[in-house]
């Protein structure tokens, strides 16, 4: 004890960081001659582990008792008292655990795996630095291994967007059974339960996969028994059938590749157009206003990340999606600024001149790695996206900043609108935004699939976002501002007739795009188009002795892998049983006192004071269907395995089937960002759930 | 509060209620008990515990038929005759000790390791006050929010480099850097609630924050201790993925990969009785834990939700 307390200094810190890792060494060497005792493999394995574990807590003293003395020596070098420097060296000391193993086995890997992300590194192979390579194979989904990830970010969401609704659901009901007083509930809160603890492993998952074969399985047995006994059973028997199986179909074919086409270009058009509308019917309330804002706010946060991410990727260097991401954050900044919300602009700012930076490096890491392309007019589409950022964030008098964000604006809004002109007018796209306006169509070889496939949809988002970007600034600067109600309404009406002429034409061509596509795909001979699928499931009613495929088909596959999480959504469960139990009763009492029968209580009282824990539920139900990784091993086989493939699941094929570490820390990468902003976004949009001032 | 709002009924009702519970006889309550709503929500109760407890019972009754029966599309739960004999033919495989004994080994290691380390953490966090507290605190937050695939490829890249891959080590040796954040918040949570004047006692009499960590807070913690205990084992046995990725060796294959590797698509038809009397033997431990210690569990489990 008595060296513990010797004064701190940083040369005692160093010759302690060198015995932990002579002790290192040490063990290494001893584990090494463990072989040679002529054991059987799992027993060398076993005493080494032994050897290893021993080292590793001498190693753990040593090491944190090091980063105590270090941090109690920076301490003393800031000048704290002695009594300040002891508390320092045991807080540090306690923490070292934590400390030692976050640097080893978090920071350092974390930032190898962002290294690695721009290489072709292979285990066993030299690396070559490719750039954004990996990153453009994923987000564009080139290739085979980019389509199957565009399928597995597919499933995932699948995952997330409808698994964890219906498993909170499930286990709000089941937390609510458990929570009316009955005996033996005790009992019944552990069958409930029992399952979480044994879905986390295989055993549970085989029997589920034994239990759910389509031909003699189970609960195929069950099923079909119960519909020949019971005619209203066998209507909702075959109802639920032809149900899964139209969704699962549609669903399949918007996962595989491009198919909706213009389609989906549409909905940015259409909640335009739907928003303003409203507006025009009549005035909103300060409230309602400020609502909306924000919503415009969030999805622009969104949009302008997927903006850049796109850019970045995109090959050759499209400033069109530049171009766009800087009209979306310029005209919030310029909001912002107007309005006086300096806090706000304020993170646009930053945020802003953030993205502009790491696009400037990623363009500076392409041209190492031999982009041939001109960067020019992406670099001034940067530039521009930088400019309002820039000239609001220096010390300029109001005044000026508040015009001087007008002009970046305008020469982009301009450069955009020029890009979708048609030729004769010096715009490069094929004047699609002209065409739509007189509900022309785009489409020119509507027996080319090739053509259809790819050219098409690639050269539709532009004109059309860029539409969407003008009418999302019209309707943001409607929305807002207040002082002349005649410009607001007209421009009002300005954009939401456009954007509805718009949105009508860009339906009617997707309908005539799907119909192009698929008779040019069958007259191709292609085995399977895109909505093939949803064609045959929909085409009849089940007949009789039809079952559900469960884990033999693609329309089945997920649906199965949701069951399964449902009968394992205890966790959920006791979570929703503690905060139920601790709604206090006065609060019941009084709402019957005032006449409120039960539905309303559980809408007005139950729901508002469990909201913390549905929050939790949420975030966490979020980041594990995200993860998914142990029951789509165990359940999947050759057939359906791309149509249950997770994120996590097809990293773990990249990565340790076929080694590729470099593409998988890309993966990796891409799948923790998405993760944070998901969470940061169910954070920031949490205003719906109540916590209860302490009292 | 009652004379202004509540309606004669209401009120009517109110006080029945009270007055049946309280002064009738045991006959007449046991009579009550049985009312139309509590019938029905036992017979709800009833059949969710049958969803939830199926797939356990048909495990157990598919491990003791024939290769027939389990491949025979009736349903029938047991057998006629049970096939004991496919347990004793598990027990008579060498790689089902093997395996057994490895999972055992690793959950030992990892619980004696990561419970202790997690101890010492949550203590720096909670009991004591130091400069920095809050920064180091705050970044062990923020990797609640990092997910596990951000660092699981550099990580194997790490422990290959190590020479780590075909050993235990990379399953084993992380534990003992108090690996869980959610773990050391858990446990830091609990400390936080044990009352300070303790240590302050403990100071008066000249213990050092070792001493006190040992003699005052870690026999205080027992519970937490307990809860995070169970939590650690029931991860442990369930865990898939890391195993699969470090062991790759038949000889170090923990249970989940053997109970994984029965199911051979190849052969038909699949010897499911096989498969699940496995499935029996692997599942049977933490059954047994969790009945046991079922009040940590969802005491832990209650304690992030509410307090996190």
């Amino acid at each position: 004890m008595l060296t513990l307390r010797a004064a701190p200094s940083f040369p005692r810190a160093l010759i302690l960081g060198v015995i932990s890792i002579l002790v290192v060494l040490g063990v290494n060497v001893i584990s090494l001659w463990v072989p040679q005792t002529g054991l059987s493999i799992e027993w060398v394995e076993r005493a080494r582990t032994l050897v290893w574990s021993a080292g590793t807590v001498v190693f753990i003293l040593t090491s944190s008792i090091g980063v105590g003395t270090f941090a109690a020596s920076v301490s003393k070098r800031l000048g704290h008292t002695a009594s300040e420097q002891r508390k320092v060296f045991w807080g540090f000391a306690f923490a070292g655990p934590w400390i030692v193993g976050f640097v080893i086995f978090v920071l350092g890997p974390a930032g190898a795996s962002l290294i690695y992300s721009f290489t072709d590194y292979k285990l066993g192979d030299s690396m070559q630095w490719v750039g954004l390579d990996n990153y453009r194979t994923l987000l564009m989904g080139l290739g085979a291994h980019g389509r199957r990830f565009s399928q597995a970010m597919y499933n995932s969401f699948y995952y997330a967007l409808l698994g964890v609704p219906l498993q909170i659901i499930a286990s709000l009901i089941m937390a609510l059974l458990l929570n009316a007083s009955l005996k033996g509930m005790k009992v019944f809160r552990l069958v409930f339960y029992l399952p979480v603890i044994l879905a986390g492993g295989p055993a549970i998952l085989l029997a589920w996969r034994y239990m759910l074969a389509s031909n003699g399985g189970f609960i195929n047995e069950i099923l079909k028994s119960g519909a020949k006994s019971f005619f209203l059973f066998d209507w909702l028997y075959r109802g639920f059938i032809y149900g899964v199986e139209g969704f699962n179909g549609f669903y399949a074919g918007i996962a595989r590749g491009n198919p909706i086409g213009p389609l989906a270009y549409t909905i940015p058009a259409l909640l335009g157009g739907a928003i303003l509308l409203t507006m025009v019917r009549g005035d909103w309330s300060i409230n309602r206003r400020m609502r909306a804002w924000r919503t415009a706010e969030i999805v622009g946060m969104i949009v302008t990340v997927m903006l850049m991410a796109r850019a970045l990727v995109q090959e050759p260097l499209d400033p069109a999606f530049i171009l766009m991401a800087g009209v979306i954050s310029g005209s919030m900044i310029a909001i912002n600024v107007w309005q006086g919300r300096a806090r706000s602009a304020l993170v646009w700012q930053i945020g802003t001149i953030l993205g502009v930076l790491v696009s400037v490096i990623m363009l500076a890491m392409q041209e190492i790695s031999g982009y041939g392309g001109n960067s020019t007019p992406y670099l001034t589409a940067l530039g521009l996206t930088a400019l309002p950022a820039v000239l609001t964030l220096i010390d300029f008098p109001e005044a000026f900043k508040k015009k001087a964000v007008l002009v970046p604006l305008g020469l982009m809004v301009v450069m955009g609108l020029a890009s979708v002109m048609p030729a004769q007018f010096g715009g490069d796209s094929a004047g699609m935004l002209p065409r739509y306006l007189v509900l022309g169509s785009v489409i020119e070889r509507a027996d080319d699939t090739e053509y259809l496939g790819e050219t098409l949809p690639d050269t539709m988002p532009s004109p059309l976002w860029i539409w969407g970007l003008v009418a999302v600034v019209t309707g943001a600067v409607a929305a807002t501002h207040t002082r002349y109600p005649n410009i607001r309404r007209a421009l009002i009406v300005f954009g939401a007739s456009g954007f509805m002429l718009l949105a009508f034409s860009s339906l009617i061509d997707g309908f005539r795009y799907f119909q192009a596509f698929e008779s040019a795909a069958a007259a191709a001979g292609q085995p399977v188009y895109h909505f093939a699928l949803f064609r045959t499931a929909v085409a009849e009613w089940p007949s009789a002795d039809r079952v559900p495929l469960w884990l033999t088909s693609e329309l089945w596959s997920k649906p199965s892998l949701i069951l399964i999480t449902l009968w394992s959504s205890g966790a959920g469960m006791l979570i929703f049983l503690a905060a139920l139990k601790s709604v206090p009763e006065s609060l019941y009492e009084a709402a019957k006192v005032d006449g409120a029968n039960q539905i309303q209580r559980f809408f007005n009282i139950t729901l508002p004071m469990i909201s913390p824990a549905m929050f939790y539920n949420v975030v966490i139900g979020m980041i594990a269907a995200l993860q998914t990784f142990e029951s789509v091993y165990i359940i999947s086989n050759t057939q359906t395995q791309d149509s249950l493939s997770s994120a996590a699941f097809f990293l773990y094929v990249r990565t340790f089937r076929q080694l590729a570490i470099g593409e998988g820390s890309a993966v990796s990468w891409t799948l923790a960002v998405i993760i944070v902003l998901l969470t940061v976004l169910q954070f920031r949009y949490s205003n719906w759930v109540h916590y209860e001032v302490e009292s | 509060m009652i004379e202004t709002n509540a309606t004669p009924q209401a009120l009517a009702s109110n006080g029945q209620g009270t007055t049946d519970k309280t002064n009738r006889g045991l006959i007449w309550r046991v009579v009550q008990w049985f009312d139309a709503r509590t019938l029905g929500l036992y017979a709800v109760m009833i059949a969710a515990s049958a969803f939830f407890l199926f797939p356990l019972v048909w495990m157990f009754g598919t491990s003791l038929k024939t290769i027939d029966e389990a491949n025979a599309s009736q349903l029938n739960f047991f057998p006629a005759t049970p096939q004991w004999q496919n347990y004793t033919k598990l027990f008579g495989e060498e790689t089902f000790y093997r395996s057994y004994f490895n999972s055992v080994f690793i959950a030992l290691i990892i619980l004696l390791g990561t419970v202790t380390s997690v101890c010492l953490v949550a203590y720096a966090f909670s009991r004591l006050e130091w400069k920095g507290r809050n920064l180091v605190f705050g970044l062990m937050l923020g990797t609640l929010m990092l997910p596990a695939q951000a660092t699981l490829v550099p990580q194997y890249v790490l422990f290959h480099e190590f020479d780590w891959i075909r050993t235990f080590n990379p399953i084993t040796i992380p534990g003992f850097f108090a690996g869980g954040a959610t773990l050391i918040f858990l446990m830091r949570q609990f400390m936080m609630g044990i009352p300070q004047d303790l240590d302050e006692a403990a100071v008066i009499d000249g213990a050092n924050p070792l001493q006190i960590w040992w003699l005052v807070i870690m026999p205080l913690s027992r519970p937490a201790i307990a809860t995070i205990t169970v939590f650690l084992f029931v991860g442990q046995w369930n865990s898939l993925l890391n195993p699969l990725l470090y062991l790759q060796r038949a000889e170090l294959f923990t249970m989940p990969i053997y109970v994984a590797q029965k199911l051979n698509l190849q052969e038909s038809p699949i010897a499911w009785q096989d498969i699940m009397a496995a499935s029996v033997m692997f599942v049977l431990p933490v059954m047994v834990v969790f009945l046991l210690t079922q009040r940590y569990f969802i005491q832990g489990i209650a304690f992030t939700g509410t307090k996190g």
